[in-house]
């Protein structure tokens, strides 16, 4: 079983070493027995959590019961089979929830936010640097963007044409130009993206997020993705791995669905009606209260009651989120749900608001339909166009509208796909290309108009100021409040960290 | 050439180097120690040294003492010191080599890169002669790196010691002991002052007991005829009953697949179907229902293609070794051999070893006596391995099998995949024609969508794009896309007039002028091939231009791509039913006869060790063996010079000698008996491992267990039969004993347990009457090797079947959402002992599952056709689902229940019987 590491702040980084000095502590004997007394409240209190958390963030459960959130001291011991305490955050946080647009496939870099010169200049020429040692596919010579760049805002950033909606908000952004991963197919992109490793299922970031943070909203899930992709990765994209199950992320429909009709599942009864289904939970619930009286210290018995308790509840929260009805007409253009083009990803954003401003800590935004959207080895010029047009005005709707209601500011805005696309072409496209490319952030701490980072003068790899996955991830949780290196889960005889043994914050691009 | 200049530059630059220290050799020293302190130094420390200094050695690798460059990291010394120019730290900062680039965040400047490159070549002079702080820690080396335990160490270690004989305890209320394992649990209890619970009462146990072996609930009549029996060998009657039944074999080949990460699909990157995999899930569940010897079931997993006595059978058990989760569409195949290695190997470790022998694969485990020569010996065996099949789908390589087809079986799959291809053949034909012909007259309205397309910015919805091209029938996506096309093509000729027509609303002219153009174009080209069938462009630039803008696909006509965008809902209503139709057909389209399987490759006689686990950065060389910890020192495997070495291999593991096998096993059966191991971890018997609970008691149940001739039924028997196992769940006072012992790691009473997810279905459709008790057979429903899920993200798997749940698809990525919320675990890795939580998400499958409901359903009315009196009836179903009569007020409680309200009688009576089947009774066994 696992337990939450003790850990000190300060401690040298590598979790090696780390997990060396603590484990040797942690693996005595059982000479080193606390009181009795002590074991017996750790032990109680630890069965009425791991029973009744109900699912939503031992953290917040933790503060309802008015404990400390004293950083990675578990009262617990090391021998018990539940995390009790959440990290907390370790540092100052500049965001309480983050939202991440992902655009399925591989949105191209050098056509959207990263303008090459060079590129236009030399269009047909062979490359004139070496392509990796393994590509996904044969490459042609260099393309240059179909797409005119220019200047926007204050800060002069410029956005290609593919963008107009969202180079109006250029100031709030602050582009990450030199991302760069370590594998080139979508599922292990799409892997790293989320988890951090392209080889073994690990948690995701949106679970460790929840791991670390615990929900604002005991009646929803702290973690939601919205239509996510079930392909190349699927499940594990939002999936907690080893971490407790509360963590993983709850899926509102998938790709195949129109935001419309997505839904969580088993929301609602087949047939019974919701009075009807309140009088039988109440007669569930007096069955419940005899058999749980027979076991006075199963915590987790009784904690039965409370989880069904809440599960009804959510059959009416969770549909709420997802009725627009209350939402201005004005609302609804922004988001362009009055045009068939931007109705689905307006629609998916404008969830995404409601559920952020709920208290969900953690909500993603896949953009995917029954291709790999943004994946254009051909049609380039086609296929971004459509792309971006279903995405351009949702997107900027979004940023607007979460800045008029105040919750911009606290709100960590991340776009961007699991890899950027080749300045060089496959016929009248580009290839796969996880060696360079860039995404944005927006709202909670970071710069607007500001730019970070670069690719060389092609676009092929990042040179300056290099941001890998490892690195954007820190980043991230930094931003949430978490040191990245202190958020560990000791699973398997090891102290298991989002971003393994690398990762480094990028201190530039916060504000 | 630029690498030749390169190192010509440097070379002149050394020389130059030597020529001005040339004159003297103390002067040289204190010029080149300058150099360091003035120069290298600051670069050292500001882009080096957060990671390469003090305890951080990241690497294996300290820049902060010369003794650290001298000595280097895992790829070895960072400088040369008889060929510098060939040093690690100048081909790391010179960024040429992409497995070796530093500083990570980006190269160094040129000149900061020439300064280190001048301080090498002049052989790297450096005055930190004495190591800083943080390197005295006694489990690092003098270096700081920290270090696991020695082997010898380890072969004192608690679980790696060889098994001893142990001596059975004689306890004070010896007479409470029914066999030797009551005696060492005893002897626990009275030595911290507690007393066992007293036994369960008899329904209390045979719903154990039932649960425990088959995974189902007893029937009413079983609970009668075992009250009824007064023997004392009732309970014995029943325990061989439980273990003689073919359900037992389902329930435990469910724990086994648990720790052998079974799957009917890959699931990592890329989701496609292992179909044969249930071949090798129903080996196991013959396997424990004829008892196979476990010595004999660990040598069929991992060489049963290599025994004297291979079968197919032996040679399906292999499939163990393929199952796992594979990166398929990795394209550096080297990487994806190695790391499928290390799946295989950790995958073992942790089955058969309890080691994490995967942590050993860049590095020496970081705590147990593991080493990175032990994890490449074993490396050796597997890469002499054929995992992988010789065929691919596009990126996707596949995996080996073992093909049995007969020629005939083999040319009637040909006809199949015939008529697969001729079914996909006819929607997609379809879809090109609608296409097709949706371009053709999009081509003749060409002018009216130029005209109509100025009409409206680019900012227009596509509801006002719908009304703007109504009247002429124009699509609307086409006609949004040209817009767009044309505000993107500004500069270009052919649409020049555009632009200065659209300037002046001049739609008319707009009109009039591509008409005439386009007609042109007809014109001229009919004529032009009337002339010269072979041509291929015009004449005329402006008519050129014009002909192809016209044909280019992706140009201002172009079709939307995605099918659904493009045509009307009938055509696409036809399209996607054929697709489904083809879909359907291969689904459930007969496989080639054949198991995932392993076989022999070749010999591979040893392997170099990957530094940092890297197959481009290899390092000593290790002839195959097994990790040295674990055989008796001096003793070296002998391998056949033939083979890979699995069969060595496993039968080094099934042997009686091994420390570690036996140990493992049996605490997973009790584990399986009492909801957690005397190891915890039963993963990891290993330093960071948990410690047993009752040391002596499992080393006398391994060594019973290898003397019982390995078997797995007399093992079950043995526990079952222990006044331990028998307990209630129940103790008269716990209070001092759950102040001394809180977490009931001594057994002072047995803890109830929430079902597991298949105890949960099964039981819920068994008590309804609804479940279907046969073994056996494929159960995915997808063809082998067609994907789960593709792009669209629809899932096609169902798990409508009224079988009992080992026989669900197990889908790696998207489970079923029972296995999913009730702790299910992650089948990629070996997990042998399940969480249980509690979360909101399994109350929402409780209460509205509709498989859920519809047991509900035909429970009440099988209760209605038993009785048309309701307290009868309430009576029945109490019996039918918990085994026992209601009280005289739960009686009560569910009458006013179901005639509180006569309109909706039935649905009441519905959800009472709902209500039984997951209240908390229901859910946990005593």
């Amino acid at each position: 079983m696992f337990h939450k590491s003790q850990q000190e702040p300060g401690h040298p980084k590598s979790h090696c070493v780390r997990g060396l000095a603590q484990d040797f502590q942690s693996s005595m004997p059982s000479s080193s027995t606390p009181t009795a007394g002590n074991v017996l409240l750790a032990s109680s209190r630890r069965r009425v959590l791991e029973s009744t958390a109900l699912g939503f963030g031992y953290l917040a459960l933790r503060s309802l019961m008015g404990e400390p959130r004293a950083m990675g001291q578990d009262p617990t011991g090391p021998s018990t089979g539940v995390p009790l305490v959440s990290t907390g955050p370790h540092l100052r946080p500049r965001a309480k929830r983050i939202v991440f647009l992902f655009m399925k496939g591989g949105p191209s870099h050098i056509d959207t936010f990263d303008p090459k010169p060079s590129l236009t200049r030399d269009d047909g020429k062979p490359p004139p640097f070496e392509l990796p040692r393994v590509v996904f596919a044969q490459q042609g010579n260099l393309l240059k963007s179909p797409w005119a760049f220019s200047q926007h805002g204050q800060s002069g950033l410029p956005v290609s044409e593919l963008f107009p909606n969202v180079a109006k908000h250029i100031d709030k952004l602050c582009v990450l130009r030199s991302l760069h991963g370590s594998n080139p197919a979508h599922g292990g992109a799409l892997l790293k993206m989320h988890t951090g490793s392209d080889q073994f299922v690990r948690p995701s970031m949106g679970a460790w997020i929840t791991y670390g943070l615990g929900t604002e909203n005991q009646d929803l899930p702290a973690f939601v993705t919205i239509c996510p992709t079930l392909a190349h990765g699927g499940v594990n994209n939002w999936g907690s791995a080893f971490l407790p199950t509360y963590c993983q992320g709850t899926p509102i429909g998938n790709a195949s669905q129109p935001a419309k009709q997505a839904s969580v599942q088993h929301i609602v009864h087949p047939s019974l009606d919701r009075a009807s289904q309140r009088k039988q939970l109440d007669l569930l619930a007096k069955m419940n209260e005899d058999f749980s009286k027979a076991y006075p210290n199963e915590a987790s018995i009784a904690g039965q009651l409370g989880a069904f308790e809440l599960a009804f509840r959510m059959q009416s929260s969770l549909p709420e989120i997802q009725d627009l009805q209350t939402e201005t007409q004005s609302t609804l253009r922004l988001y362009g749900l009055d045009d068939p083009v931007t109705e689905n990803f307006g629609r998916q954003c404008l969830m995404a608001r409601r559920f952020l401003e709920r208290g969900v800590r953690f909500v993603q935004v896949t953009h995917s339909d029954s291709e790999v959207q943004w994946d254009q080895h051909s049609d380039l010029y086609q296929g971004h166009t459509k792309n971006a047009a279903e995405v351009d005005k949702p997107i900027a709707g979004f940023l607007a509208d979460l800045d008029q209601r105040g919750l911009l500011k606290d709100t960590l805005v991340l776009w961007g796909g699991e890899f950027g696309r080749t300045p060089t072409s496959q016929g009248n496209g580009r290839d796969h290309n996880p060696h360079g490319f860039c995404m944005w952030m927006a709202g909670g701490g970071v710069k607007g108009g500001f730019a970070y980072g670069a690719t060389d003068e092609y676009g092929y790899y990042a040179s300056e100021k290099k941001m890998h996955v490892h690195d954007l991830h820190a980043t991230i949780l930094h931003i949430m409040g978490l040191d990245h290196e202190r958020l560990t889960y000791r699973y398997a005889g090891r102290d298991f960290r989002l971003t393994d043994v690398a990762g480094q914050v990028a201190h530039e691009i916060l504000a | 050439m630029r690498e030749y200049l390169r190192w010509t530059w440097l070379l002149s630059l050394s020389l130059v180097w030597t020529l001005l220290l040339g004159y003297g050799s103390q002067a040289q020293e204190a010029e080149g120690l300058e150099y360091f302190e003035t120069k290298v130094r600051p670069i050292l420390v500001e882009h080096c040294y957060e990671c390469h200094s003090g305890m951080e050695n990241q690497g294996g690798l300290r820049l902060d003492h010369r003794m650290g460059i001298e000595r280097g990291g895992d790829s070895g010394p960072a400088f040369d010191s008889v060929r510098p120019s060939e040093s690690l730290m100048l081909r790391a900062v010179g960024y040429q080599d992409s497995d070796l680039q530093m500083p990570p965040s980006g190269r160094l400047g040129d000149a900061q890169v020439a300064i280190l490159e001048k301080w090498i070549l002049s052989g790297a002079p450096d005055p930190r002669t004495n190591p800083g702080g943080g390197i005295t820690e006694d489990l690092s080396d003098e270096l700081g790196k920290p270090k696991g335990m020695s082997i010898q160490e380890g072969q004192s270690f608690w679980s790696m010691r060889p098994l001893g004989l142990v001596s059975i305890p004689t306890p004070a209320q010896s007479d409470w002991c029914r066999n030797p394992i009551d005696a060492f649990v005893l002897q626990a209890l009275e030595s911290k002052g507690l007393r066992p619970a007293p036994p369960a009462s008899d329904g209390e146990l045979l719903r154990r007991l039932s649960m425990d072996l088959i995974g189902l609930p007893p029937e009413p009549s079983e609970y009668r005829a075992f009250e009824q029996d007064t023997a004392p060998e009732a309970i014995d009657r029943q325990i061989d009953r439980l273990l003689s039944s073919p359900q037992y074999g389902i329930r435990y080949a469910r724990h086994w697949l648990d720790v052998a990460r079974y799957s009917d699909s890959n699931g990592l990157d890329e989701n496609i179907a292992y179909g044969n995999a249930w071949r090798y899930r129903d080996y196991v569940v013959e396997a424990f229902n004829k008892d196979k010897p476990f010595d004999r079931f660990i040598e069929e997993q991992i060489a049963g293609d290599l025994l004297p006595d291979a079968s197919l059978e032996s040679r399906i058990a292999t499939g163990y070794l393929v199952l796992g989760a594979k990166v398929l569409a990795e394209p550096d195949r080297d990487k994806l051999m190695m790391d499928t290695i290390d799946e295989q190997i950790d995958t073992i470790g942790k089955t058969f070893m309890g080691m994490t022998l995967g942590c050993a694969r860049c590095h020496d485990h970081k705590f147990d006596p593991i080493k990175q020569r032990d994890y490449y010996a074993l490396a050796a065996i597997f890469k002499g391995t054929k995992t992988f099949g010789d065929s691919n789908y596009g990126a996707i390589k596949h995996w080996n099998e073992i093909s049995f087809a007969t020629q005939e079986e083999k040319a009637s799959l040909k006809s199949i995949e015939a008529q697969i291809a001729e079914k996909n053949g006819v929607w997609t034909k379809l879809k090109n024609e609608a296409i097709g012909k949706l371009r053709q007259r999009v081509k003749q309205q060409a002018a009216d969508y130029l005209a109509i397309a100025s009409t409206l910015t680019s900012e227009a919805t596509l509801n006002e794009w719908q009304n703007a091209g109504q009247e002429l029938g124009l699509h609307p996506r086409v006609l949004a896309n040209c817009r767009r096309y044309l505000d993107n093509h500004r500069d270009t000729p052919l649409f020049e007039k555009w632009h200065a027509a659209a300037g002046l609303g001049d739609m008319a002219g707009i009109r009039a002028h591509y008409l005439a153009l386009f007609e042109r174009v007809e014109l001229e080209w009919e004529k032009a091939k009337s002339t010269d069938p072979q041509i291929k462009r015009l004449e005329d630039p402006e008519l050129e231009a014009a002909r192809i803008a016209l044909s280019d696909a992706g140009g201002f006509l172009a079709i939307p791509a995605k099918m659904e965008h493009a045509l009307d809902d009938e055509s696409l209503k036809q399209i996607h039913e054929l697709a489904e139709v083809a879909r359907v057909f291969e689904s459930s389209a007969p496989d080639e006869s054949s198991a995932m399987g392993v076989g022999d490759k070749g010999v591979v006689d040893g392997l170099a060790i990957h530094i940092r686990g890297s197959y481009r950065n290899l390092g000593e060389f290790v002839p195959r063996g097994f990790p040295s910890v674990m055989i008796t020192p001096g003793t070296a495997p002998i391998f056949g010079r033939q083979a890979s070495g699995r069969l060595e291999l496993a039968r080094w593991l099934a042997s009686p000698s091994h420390p570690l096998v036996a140990r493992v096993i049996v605490n997973r059966v009790w584990r399986w008996h009492f909801g957690r191991g005397l190891v915890e971890t039963t993963e990891n018997f290993g330093v960071l491992g948990d410690r047993p609970s009752h040391p002596e008691l499992l080393d006398y149940l391994a060594r019973w267990f290898i003397e019982s001739g390995w078997s797995i039924k007399e093992l079950n028997r043995l526990i079952l039969s222990s006044a331990s196992y028998r307990m209630s769940s129940v103790h008269p006072e716990p209070e001092s004993a759950l102040a001394t012992d809180p977490e009931n790691r001594l057994l002072w009473y047995f803890s109830p347990r929430r079902l597991e997810a298949e105890q949960l279905r099964d039981s819920i459709l068994f008590a309804s009457g609804g479940l279907d008790l046969r073994l056996g057979g494929k159960s995915v429903p997808l063809r082998n090797r067609q994907f789960v899920f593709d792009h669209t993200s629809i899932d096609h798997t169902k798990y409508d079947s009224a079988r009992r749940t080992a026989y669900l698809p197990i889908i790696r990525n998207h489970l079923f959402s029972l296995l999913e919320q009730f702790d299910f675990p992650d089948p990629t890795m070996p997990v042998g002992s399940r969480n249980t939580s509690t979360v909101s998400l399994q109350m929402l499958v409780l209460i509205n599952a509709d498989w859920i409901v519809d047991s509900a359903h035909r429970l009440a009315e099988r209760s209605e056709a038993y009785s048309s009196e309701a307290p009868g009836r309430i009576d029945w179903l109490f019996e039918e689902v918990l085994g026992r009569r209601p009280e005289p007020y739960e009686r009560q409680r569910l009458l006013e229940y179901v005639m509180g309200d006569p309109d909706e009688s039935s649905s009441r009576w519905e959800q009472v019987a709902h209500n039984l089947l997951v209240c908390s009774e229901f859910l946990y066994v005593p």
